[in-house]
């Protein structure tokens, strides 16, 4: 068995004449958490979207645990969990019953389903709301039932887009506590994030992609190498992705 | 530091910037639209002005008719003419007075820019103001568009003085603010009390199940004919209202009386309608500085009530509570029959829609019940053949309008299908799901409750026109393979104009789609209709007997049901891998 849990090749994306995506070429292994980091609109979403089967991609091929995701989707997702960026659930489901109904999608087996329900309402938090609407739910809330959602049937690949926006800080550091312990237990987990402290602290590897294409990808310690003696990751990040000028900054708080 | 000026902005320039804004982005809507697109609006703003000068040629034609001295001699309509503008202000104004609660919810409590527009340093006023203007200028649009012809028709059949045209724009105008202040004060009083989202749910349950009633209830005054006990007591009610001591008449009065050059009457009338709709203007705006700024910060800041579903009670309760047919299922298709029927049940809007069929079945059933099942004989001069094609559309009338009331339930549950998922469709489709049992699961959730009402209606019916047994059960057969059809029909529409960013219900399937495949359901049925039905009727007219036409019907209907119903999802399977994806 691979340890190869998630592997784009030449992964590239258009919309009409925008090109997203420009041939993406990445690995996580297991028992990886793989930092991806971007400006705005440099294509993170959209490659994360086209890794768990959300969006074809134009051209090139992803994997997850193995398996093709555009010719083998149901062993692809079957493997992985989504957390998106905006937790856009079933309003009108209680966070038990959608755990219940992502559970049945992902044949989750019977006798298990109660029990791990339980487990994630309480990991989270939201036992005392599980049988509420999620329509009553705050951000925070949501975002939870979402992450919640995606491990219910314990993936092995767990892809996130920036989880901890909208969490505060004793959900965040839960989050960053999960994924640490789903790694040691050889998952591969896929964080985008603009937090760069977190990428820099949790993730073993860090992707940096910029205009659609992969710009810089490696551990810290390899992408210090590669920023010419700058020791933070914020300035590796900005000197690869270009930062505010000095007086730009300068010209607005005039 | 960096130094803001503060901004002291007035009311009105505030409102004027507000709306400006709201120009400004119409415009650019329409400089960035597909030309297509451009030319269709280009289209329909010809159309309206081809309209407004059509109703006005034909209103001044008409209303010089009903002036003209050959006819006085026969009726005399003074009162009723001068009533007219009465008549159209008041109806002006309880219109807006009833539609506008429902609109003003939602731009005053549920817009998306409320957030922004409450944090900027707008005056409250300013804000209220331009959101009741943006309200109500679609309906007050309307009134335009079926008054203004009217009444300008009034004047030019009866020469008014020029100062007619201008006022009515300004009274129509001044009763539509006043009508939009009251049912402002009126969803901001509510709002204090129940939660805007909900209110916005039970409202749009209730204004389409009352709609529904209204148009409906014409099914049983149509038969009325009016007697001349009527008219009278009709042309009182009208006189009543345009009684001098009615606010409702001051108005229309002081039109008439500024068109026949009664300048007292005139000044009177227009000068009291002008004041009543400032002072209450200024009441609302009033009451917008009490109760709006306060209600809005109420909505964010007051914890909402939790709505509880059942509570969790144990593994073996959630055991209990599944269907009798999951075993035969995969569970992902019953998951997904049971999550919808879920979301369907719990959210208002929804089942407002799902509620139309329910009452259209029992208008017609007591319809049908009133009828007896029985042909009119009328004077007895039809020929013989054509009595008896008559009694045989009788017979099968019942199975007619159940597939109807199926074909109203489908446009809803099979259309709509894959857009009520909405934004959450990702859980969907990040899923190891098939889109073939994506498909089944859509199928079966819109299929077996418009069986279950079809086949109601189909039963209360047949019992009601006392049928025979054989025409029950072929009808139960025609309710059951016909609608099964329908879901592909309907299905196949859905997956093709799915859009999965409705805010609104409404718009949940693609325009032009949604419109096709509403034609292209309708065909289904009428089709479906003469297929199973045809046989049944023309076999025994020939000299067969009754049952062999019921066989042949269903032999041919069924193969035609089948067909729809496995053919149009199983073309557009390719297409479900795509929903959701833009590009």
């Amino acid at each position: 068995m691979t340890d190869i849990l998630i592997e784009t090749l030449d992964l590239a994306k258009r919309f009409g004449d925008k090109v997203a995506v420009d041939r993406v070429n990445l690995q996580v292994r297991a028992g990886e958490i793989f930092g991806f980091l971007g400006p705005n609109g440099a294509g993170k979403t959209t490659t994360i979207k086209m890794i768990v089967g959300l969006l074809q991609p134009t051209s090139g091929a992803v994997r997850v645990a193995g398996h093709n995701v555009q010719t083998e989707p149901l062993a692809a997702k079957a493997a992985s969990g989504f957390v998106p960026d905006e937790p856009n659930l079933y309003t009108k489901l209680s966070a038990r019953e959608l755990l219940r109904f992502v559970a049945e999608l992902y044949d989750v087996p019977r006798a298990a389903v109660e029990r791990r329900i339980e487990e994630l309402l309480r990991l989270f938090d939201l036992t005392a709301a599980a049988d509420d609407l999620i329509d009553s739910y705050s951000h925070g809330m949501r975002q939870k039932a979402s992450l919640a959602a995606a491990l219910v049937h314990d993936p092995r690949v767990l892809v996130l887009d920036e989880p901890t926006v909208g969490l505060d800080p004793k959900s965040a550091r839960l989050i960053k506590d999960l994924l640490r312990q789903l790694a040691q237990r050889g998952a591969a987990v896929f964080l985008s994030t603009h937090i760069l402290e977190i990428a820099e602290r949790m993730c073993d590897r860090i992707g940096i992609i910029n205009r659609g294409g992969l710009v810089a990808m490696g551990t810290m310690a390899e992408l210090r190498a590669m920023g010419q003696g700058q020791a933070s990751l914020e300035d590796i990040f900005l000197s690869l992705t270009g930062g505010a000028e000095d007086a730009a900054i300068a010209e607005v708080l005039q | 530091m960096i130094g803001v000026a503060t901004p002291r902005a007035s009311v009105a320039s505030s409102t004027w910037k507000l709306l400006w804004l709201r120009v400004r982005i119409w415009t650019s809507v329409l400089r960035h639209a597909t030309v297509r697109r451009k030319i269709g609006t280009l289209v329909v703003a010809a159309l309206v002005v081809g309209f407004l000068a059509a109703a006005f040629a034909g209103s001044w034609a008409l209303l010089s008719f009903l002036r003209s001295p050959e006819l006085a001699q026969i009726v005399d309509l003074t009162q009723l003419l001068e009533a007219l503008p009465t008549v159209i202000l008041t109806g002006a104004f309880l219109t807006i007075l009833v539609t506008s609660f429902g609109v003003l919810l939602q731009s005053l409590y549920l817009a998306r820019d409320m957030d922004f527009l409450m944090a900027a340093p707008i005056p409250v006023r300013a804000v209220f103001i331009s959101k009741l203007i943006q309200a109500i200028l679609p309906n007050f649009a309307l009134l335009c568009l079926f008054g203004l012809p009217v009444l300008f028709g009034l004047g030019a059949s009866a020469g008014y003085h020029a100062l007619f045209y201008p006022l009515v724009i300004l009274l129509l105008a001044c009763m539509t603010f006043a009508a939009a202040g009251l049912s402002a004060v009126l969803v901001m009083g509510v709002v204090r009390l129940v939660p805007a989202r909900r209110v916005a749910e039970a409202l749009a349950a209730v204004g389409a199940v009352a709609s529904l009633i209204c148009s409906q209830s014409g099914n049983f005054t149509r038969t009325m004919t009016f007697n001349a006990q009527q008219t009278t007591q009709m042309m009182d009610l009208l006189s009543r209202v345009n009684a001098p001591w009615s606010p409702f008449a001051w108005a229309g009065r002081g039109l008439i009386g500024l068109g026949t050059g009664q300048g007292a009457t005139a000044a009177l009338g227009l000068g009291l309608t002008l004041v009543l709709a400032v002072a209450i203007f200024a009441v609302t705006l009033r009451a917008c500085e009490v109760l709006y700024h306060t209600g809005w910060s109420q909505m964010q800041a007051g914890t909402p009530r939790r709505p509880h579903v059942r509570p969790h009670d144990a593994p073996r309760a959630a055991a209990a509570r599944r269907p009798a047919f999951p075993r035969l299922l995969p569970r992902a298709v019953t998951a997904l029959i049971i999550k919808d029927a879920r979301v369907l049940r719990r959210d208002l809007r929804n089942l407002s829609q799902l509620m139309t069929p329910l009452i259209l079945g029992i208008v017609y059933a007591a319809m049908l019940a009133r009828s007896g099942g029985q042909v009119d004989p009328g004077r007895g001069e039809a020929p013989e053949w054509f009595m008896q094609g008559a009694g045989q559309m009788m017979a099968y009338g019942n199975i007619g309008i159940a597939l109807f009331i199926g074909w109203i339930m489908l446009s809803r549950l099979g259309m709509m299908a894959f857009s009520h998922e909405g934004r959450a469709y990702w859980l969907i489709k990040t899923a190891p799901v098939t889109p073939v049992r994506l498909m089944l699961a859509k199928a079966l959730t819109a299929y077996l409750p418009t069986l279950v009402i079809g086949e109601l209606f189909l039963l209360v019916a047949s019992l009601l026109q006392r049928a025979g047994s054989s025409v029950m059960l072929f009808g139960i057969a025609v309710v059951a393979l016909a609608l099964a059809g329908g879901v592909g029909v309907n299905l196949a529409f859905g997956v093709a104009g799915a859009n999965l960013e409705w805010e609104d219900p409404r718009h949940m399937v693609r325009g032009s789609v949604g419109c096709i495949g509403s034609f292209a359901g309708m065909a289904y049925v009428a089709l479906a209709a003469a297929f199973f039905l045809g046989p049944a009727m023309l076999v025994p007219l020939l000299g067969g007997s009754a049952g062999l036409g019921q066989a042949i019907g269903v032999v041919v209907g069924g193969v035609f049901a089948l067909v729809c119903a496995l053919l149009p999802p199983y073309l557009m399977l390719g297409r479900v891998r795509r929903i959701g994806e833009v590009g």
